[in-house]
């Protein structure tokens, strides 16, 4: 077998090392999540687990499992010959007393982690399907990592899991030379390396077994009890998982330090532990100003909420918006206005305080409440993810083999089989059902006529749009951007998946001249719905950032009573229109408010997605009904 | 070769040199993680890739087993050969020649990863596992044209085998795992859409081929291709001292590249760029420092020059500068040579 690397010779990440070792002392703490960038050797790290334990196996959940290999199915061999069901184990049950790994598992099928964390702390497997009824006790440990860049988890999941630890990039050069060195010399010569560290290996071993005989006899004194439970409270941590979580960790934590009585140390570590991903709030960072108030003073707002937005934001981020913050602080050192019909092009404005859920470093961003969930759909064609099966329908032939043959087995006794070990019946035949994750089309249809240049409104629209692009980017949809001004509407960017060219495009997107709403929506409805982007089976959207006012007609109507009979006409058509109203100061004119109600569209202000009723996630926008 | 349909000798491409360089470099030193090809259609990727694998002397591999476990590898033996050779000891072996395994980009995932052997099920009632590409592609190099446009979940199901070696199995009432260690090639044309900037972190090294500018060598392309297609033999033929020469090359390379030491000056230069760059994670450190090795083992030196430094940063860094999906922070090539001449002294 593939060597594994030695636990104690990984370089620093001495928390997640020490996490580790509490799920190893104290057999009630299952479930471990490693976060982290990647290449930051997360999966080496969990893996390397497996080098302090003689007695258990580390068993692999690939992302390829399905549920009969999860929970365990009729074992077709002693069907086959004796006709009787008999249950296979599934990986749940093999894993027993056993160590389970997980890479990447937020990458994994949704249900399928569900089933892996709630079998695992209720400690019994729970198996209804295909005729077969089976309980089972069985306890193990879950070691998972993730990277959270590439998506996340649902906020009950990340409840679920008992300790959660984030690796940081080493920036300590030594350090990093060290991580290197070593990773060579264990590539060429893995077994004189694992010798090499064989004795701290014992070593740790040793203060683990201590740790835990030790264990049963270490006390939380009652003034620390107290603490955890205020500290949760605090941190207005839901349920109370997370309170025993970090008395656990902090138990273990005492036992691994020869300890009988926890400190306060103990539980400020498993606090950190385990209270960090389960946090709901930001205590220390208070809610700016609600922005739901007076018009006039919007751009003061917008100020001190970029402010306290980029103090989490990580610090390299910042030098690119400088220059416009600058100007936005100093509005009066431009005495002379630019006319609104000018070209211009303005920055990107704060990425908003949503962006900062994205980039923190700690999981506040998976309490969206619907986030972290992509929506699937069931595949038509053989494509996607094999998650379950059913009797098939005309005209298919993705044929589930497994249950087909398990749905035969039992019969075999008593039919006819002409040589063969296995006859399968027309009856028998069962088909797969595939599923694979929506591919969302998402078109930004942006006004960038020169009243948004007032104000610099476009750089707040620019922030705006540039949230709600790494949300798309992390659900992995395509978002196109199409802007009109002028006398037409122009596709600046296909639908595609490379956010990037959105955001280069975004960059230098000018501003100026007048404002063609009609032909924009025209444009981009008819881009969805005829171009080559109207394939079937996908879900589109169209957000409009506009603040309704209008000023080109295609025809000689008005350009109102125009706009008004096109949008109804295309309304609840199948495309969902989010309108998102950048219009600001007096005359509230309410224009936008009117274009979404004939759109039936969702209805947002700009100030919403600068907010914290709205965490900047484009499903959020896309199915928040108003 | 005698049978199969000659392929187009590797001493024969013109030009093309950064992604020759790439692919003999993994050759060489296998874990530096793979190639992805960035350009457009027609700048004789596929050529190159089936010609490294032509060029490469056979193996050694256990006779009749499905992933082709090489002998001398113990670490690296599927379970039945592990048997096998516990009991019987040394197993029959035959010499097979590297191949290029491509996925398509329709393959659904039960043939990717290996599924249930219905004809095995039917006949013999007992359960035994298909191999799909992922067996296959076993001391092989996996060649995956247009890597961007292939589904998300494929992908993840390809990096979760390449990451640890291991196919790991756990579908349709199959339990096994596998050794899959293959050199991965992806091609992608960056006009239909990028890489997630996870995925690109995986490829070891990148290469962005365009096609020749240079019209003299421009129609010596045409030229070689034309006379190759009239007759491949002859062509071959007048390419094999050349052929035997990089042969040559690459075995000695091989060999040697264990005995070169990675010394301090090397892994703090690689360092130092990664944090002058912002980049995250040890792929990068760890890549530009691999690459080097290799190719002072393919120049035949005993140690590590600034040249090789060199070439190696502009296959492992360009495709790791951005750190967040939006954050444009495209270095420049210049500051990365710079920082090498400023630790290994300029010329």
């Amino acid at each position: 077998m593939t060597p594994l690397y030695p636990f104690p010779a990984i370089t620093g990440q001495e928390h997640a090392k020490k996490a580790l070792q509490c799920t190893l002392v104290d057999d009630d703490i299952r479930t471990i999540l490693i976060m982290g960038d990647t290449g930051t050797a997360k999966s080496t790290l969990a893996r390397s687990v497996g080098t302090l334990v003689f007695s258990k196996k580390v068993l692999t959940v690939p992302q390829n499992i399905t549920y009969d290999r999860l929970l365990g199915n009729l074992e077709l061999e002693s069907a086959v010959s004796t006709g009787r069901a008999r249950l296979a184990p599934g990986i749940l049950e093999q894993g027993n007393c056993q160590i389970l790994y997980a890479d990447n598992i937020n990458l994994m099928d949704e249900g399928i982690v569900t089933t892996m964390l709630n079998t695992s702390e209720t400690g019994q497997i729970i198996l209804e399907r295909e005729g077969f009824s089976h309980r089972a006790r069985t306890r193990f440990i879950l070691i998972a990592t993730m990277d959270p860049a590439e998506g996340e988890l649902t906020s009950s999941q990340m409840d679920h899991f008992d300790l959660c630890v984030r690796l940081d990039p080493i920036e300590d050069s030594g350090l990093r030379a060290d991580v290197v060195r070593k990773h060579l010399r264990f590539e060429q010569s893995p077994d004189e390396f694992i010798r090499e560290y064989e004795p701290r290996i014992l070593a740790l071993k040793k203060t683990l077994d201590a740790a835990r005989e030790r264990l049963p006899y270490v006390s939380i004194p009652d003034g620390h009890a107290d603490l955890i439970s205020s500290l949760c409270l605090e941190l207005v941590v839901a349920g109370q998982r997370g309170d025993l979580a970090v008395a656990r960790a902090a138990k273990a934590l005492a036992a691994l330090d020869c300890r009988d009585s926890v400190e306060f140390d103990d539980i400020k570590l498993a606090s950190l532990f385990a209270l960090e991903h389960r946090r709901r709030d930001i205590p220390e960072n208070p809610p700016a100003t609600p922005p739901q108030n007076k018009p006039e003073p919007k751009d003061q707002d917008q100020k001190s909420e970029t402010g306290s937005s980029y103090r989490n934001t990580r610090p390299d981020q910042t030098p690119d918006l400088q220059p416009e913050r600058q100007e936005q602080k100093d509005p009066d050192k431009k005495k002379t206005l630019p006319s609104p019909l000018a070209e211009q092009v303005f920055g990107i404005g704060s990425p908003f305080e949503v962006i900062r859920y994205l980039n923190e470093k700690s999981r506040r961003a998976t309490h969206k409440q619907k986030s972290g969930r992509r929506s699937r759909i069931i595949s038509t064609d053989a494509s996607g993810h094999y998650c379950s099966f059913c009797l098939p329908k005309k005209n298919r032939h993705d044929i589930a083999i497994d249950a087909t043959l398990r749905a035969a087995a039992p019969y075999q006794q008593s039919r006819e089989r002409n040589g063969l070990a296995i006859s399968v019946k027309k009856m028998d035949l069962r088909e797969k059902i595939r599923e694979k994750k929506t591919a969302h089309t998402i078109l930004f249809l942006v006004d960038a006529s020169g009243s948004m240049g007032t104000r610099k409104r476009m750089v707040a629209v620019k922030g705006a749009i540039l949230s709600l692009l790494t949300d798309a980017y992390q659900k992995r949809d395509r978002i196109g951007l199409m802007i009109f001004r002028g006398t037409d509407a122009r596709l600046v960017l296909p639908p595609t998946r490379s956010p990037d060219l959105a955001v280069r495009m975004l960059r230098t997107l000018p501003t100026g001249g007048m404002t063609p709403l009609i032909q924009g929506i025209a444009e981009a409805y008819g881009l969805l719905t005829r171009g080559r982007y109207a394939a079937a089976g996908e879900n589109k959207s169209i957000v409009i950032l506009t603040d309704g006012r209008v000023n080109v007609s295609m025809n000689t109507k008005s350009p109102y009573n125009e706009l008004a009979d096109m949008t109804r006409s295309i309304a609840g058509t199948g495309i969902r229109f989010v309108v998102v109203d950048t219009e600001v100061g007096f005359p509230c004119l309410g224009r936008a408010r009117a274009l979404a109600g004939d759109l039936e569209a969702s209805y947002f202000r700009l100030e919403d997605l600068n907010s914290r009723r709205l965490t900047g996630t484009v499903q959020e926008l896309i199915y928040t009904t108003r | 070769m005698t049978g199969e349909n000659p392929v187009y000798p590797f001493s024969a491409i013109v030009g093309q040199e950064d992604m020759k360089d790439a692919l003999l470099a993994n050759v060489v030193y296998p874990s530096i993680g793979g190639v992805l090809i960035r350009g457009e259609k027609g700048t004789a990727k596929s050529t190159t890739v089936r010609a490294v694998a032509d060029l490469l002397p056979e193996r050694d591999v256990v006779k009749g087993c499905m992933f082709r476990c090489g002998v001398s590898d113990s670490r690296n033996l599927c379970s039945s050969c592990r048997e096998k050779i516990a009991t019987s000891g040394k197993p029959e072996t035959e010499l097979v020649r590297m191949r290029v395994v491509e996925l398509p980009l329709c393959a659904t995932e039960d043939r990717v990863v290996g599924t249930m052997d219905i004809e095995h099920a039917i006949t013999r009632g007992v359960k035994k596992f298909e191999p799909g590409v992922l067996a296959m592609a076993n001391g092989n190099i996996l060649y995956v044209d247009e890597v961007n446009l292939l589904d998300d979940h494929i992908v993840d199901l390809l990096l979760d085998a390449a990451a640890m070696g291991i196919n790991f199995v756990e579908r349709e009432g199959i339990s096994y795992s596998h050794p899959a260690r293959f050199l991965l090639v992806g091609t992608m044309n960056p006009e239909e859409g990028d890489l997630r900037p996870q995925l690109l972190d995986r490829f070891g090294l990148v290469v962005d081929v365009e096609g020749e500018k240079d019209p003299v060598r421009r129609s010596d392309v045409v030229k070689r291709r034309l006379e190759f297609e009239r007759d491949p033999v002859a062509f071959c033929k007048k390419f094999e001292s050349e052929q035997q020469a990089v042969r040559d090359r690459i075995i000695r390379a091989k060999e040697s590249v264990s005995g070169i030491k990675a010394d301090d000056l090397l892994i703090n230069t690689a360092i130092k760029i990664s944090l002058v760059l912002g980049v995250d994670g040890h792929r990068s450190d760890l890549t530009l420092v691999k690459t080097a090795l290799a190719f002072a083992a393919l120049d035949g030196q005993n140690d590590v020059k600034r040249e090789q430094v060199i070439k190696a940063a502009g296959l492992s860094l360009p495709h790791r500068l951005r750190r967040r999906p939006f954050e444009e922070s495209r270095m420049d090539f210049g500051t990365i040579r710079a920082l090498i001449e400023e630790c290994y002294g300029s010329s």
